[in-house]
């Protein structure tokens, strides 16, 4: 039986996308070579999937599914391979956690700040709080790509804002433990 | 006419632009009577900005020669995979139509439509030889504790699994674990013989354009996998004994699931 052709993706949605894909893989992973690595086999799954996009709707929203499940599944077998975790540890993303900060990259300290607290929010809510404030995804979308509820959403938005806030009250700007990496 | 009180949804979507409209004044009037509401959006609003100070200048890196070829592949219109293993596979399902049935599905559905089924068999054989092989910890939970293996696998995949009991078969549940599957967790029950021989029934979730799909038999680096598609979860048996007994022990195990099924809608 021959195989039925499928229409490629659009080229240019595609291409469009990568530095946004790029950029949430770095948040998500803390390092710029796995979410290469990420995004990488985000879109091999992509162009392998292509017949359960449908055409006309958002391909970024669909790519951004499509590497959440990818980046679930490598996280679940990279804990497999490297310890026995207790069978009812849920343990999702708690994992001591760093964007990598380049210094000329900010102008101001706070910002520096605020990427650290952020890397220190667990995975899932940090994941919601990309989406939402710098991807500027739609809840309803949101919801989409990490297939939770969307009630879901907005808990663990709340709960990254009130942590965040938390956060700069207990550790006053200009601290002097901050890290730099030249 | 009161408003409705303001939430925390409501100030979310405030701070992210995804409030309505008629809602809009209903917020701001309620930040002038609460101050520390209105302080906690505006810290809210200020680190959405900051985020964006912050990441938006990666948006601007070079893209990697990888990626930009990532982003160009058109796959291949053949796979070599795919032809090899649909002559067995006609075959058996034939053959599984005579000795089974009403039982099996014989439906003429392109084994692409399925999502890969040449990864999931490839996968399944791939981490039956891994588990089988490996003598003192094939798995997590061992079968005395079949209840807490059952219920842990059954949360973690997000619908109730069972294990079939394979002793009319002569295979004896050894116990069970979660593997990481294509795109969503994978349970794995582990069986056993007298002889030694190991056999692993490998079911996740997985949606289908274009419903069930066939009984289909795969050999992948020597191991045997039986491999079908039902409500939405597919199922794959693997196992190095031969084909008929695998197939025997693959229309036990679909029965018992059939059963299951039907007693559970009635």
């Amino acid at each position: 039986m021959p195989a039925v052709a499928d229409p490629p993706l659009p080229q240019p949605d595609l291409l469009a996308a990568i530095p946004r894909l790029r950029r949430y893989a770095r948040v998500l992973t803390g390092d710029v070579n796995r979410a290469d690595d990420l995004v990488q086999e985000t879109l091999a799954r992509a162009w392998e999937k292509r017949r359960l996009w449908a055409a006309g709707t958002d391909l970024r929203a669909w790519l951004f599914t499509i590497m959440h499940n990818v980046f679930v599944n490598q996280r679940a077998l990279a804990r497999r391979e490297k310890l026995q975790l207790s069978l009812d540890d849920g343990g999702e993303g708690n994992e001591a956690w760093q964007i990598p900060v380049r210094a000329a990259q900010y102008t101001r300290v706070e910002l520096i700040e605020l990427m650290q607290h952020v890397g220190r929010l667990p995975t899932d809510q940090r994941e919601v709080l990309l989406l939402a404030a710098v991807e500027e995804l739609r809840y309803e979308e949101i919801a989409t790509v990490l297939g939770i509820p969307i009630g879901t959403v907005m808990s663990r938005l709340s709960r990254a804002r009130e942590k965040l806030r938390n956060a700069f009250a207990d550790a006053p700007s200009g601290s002097a433990s901050l890290k730099i990496v030249k | 006419m009161n408003p409705l009180p303001v939430t925390d949804a409501d100030l979310n979507a405030y701070v992210d632009g995804q409030l309505a409209a008629s809602r809009v004044a209903a917020v701001e009037e309620a930040f002038a009577r609460d101050p520390a509401m209105a302080a906690r959006v505006a810290d809210a609003k200020r680190h959405n900005a900051d985020l964006r100070d912050a990441l938006d200048p990666w948006l601007a890196d070079p893209i990697p020669e990888r990626l930009l070829a990532a982003a160009a592949r058109q796959p291949k219109a053949t796979r070599k995979p795919v032809r090899r293993w649909l002559v067995p596979a006609a075959a058996v399902a034939t053959g599984l139509a005579v000795g089974l049935g009403t039982g099996w599905y014989t439906r003429d559905i392109q084994l692409e439509r399925a999502g890969t089924p040449t990864t999931f068999t490839r996968q399944a054989a791939l981490t039956h030889a891994l588990y089988a092989a490996d003598v003192n910890r094939p798995v997590e939970v061992w079968a005395p504790e079949e209840k807490r293996l059952v219920a842990w696998l059954s949360k973690r995949l997000g619908f109730a699994v069972t294990a079939p009991d394979l002793n009319s078969s002569g295979f004896a549940l050894v116990g069970g674990r979660l593997v990481a599957g294509h795109e969503n967790p994978t349970a794995l029950f582990m069986y056993e013989n007298a002889d030694k021989q190991r056999l692993s029934l490998q079911v996740r979730k997985q949606r289908v354009e274009g419903g069930e799909v066939a009984f289909r038999y795969a050999v992948e680096n020597g191991v045997g996998v039986f491999y079908w598609i039902e409500d939405n979860c597919s199922y794959a048996l693997s196992g190095n004994i031969d084909r008929a007994q695998l197939l025997a022990v693959g229309r036990s195990v679909y029965g018992q699931l059939a059963a299951l099924e039907s007693s559970s809608k009635q």
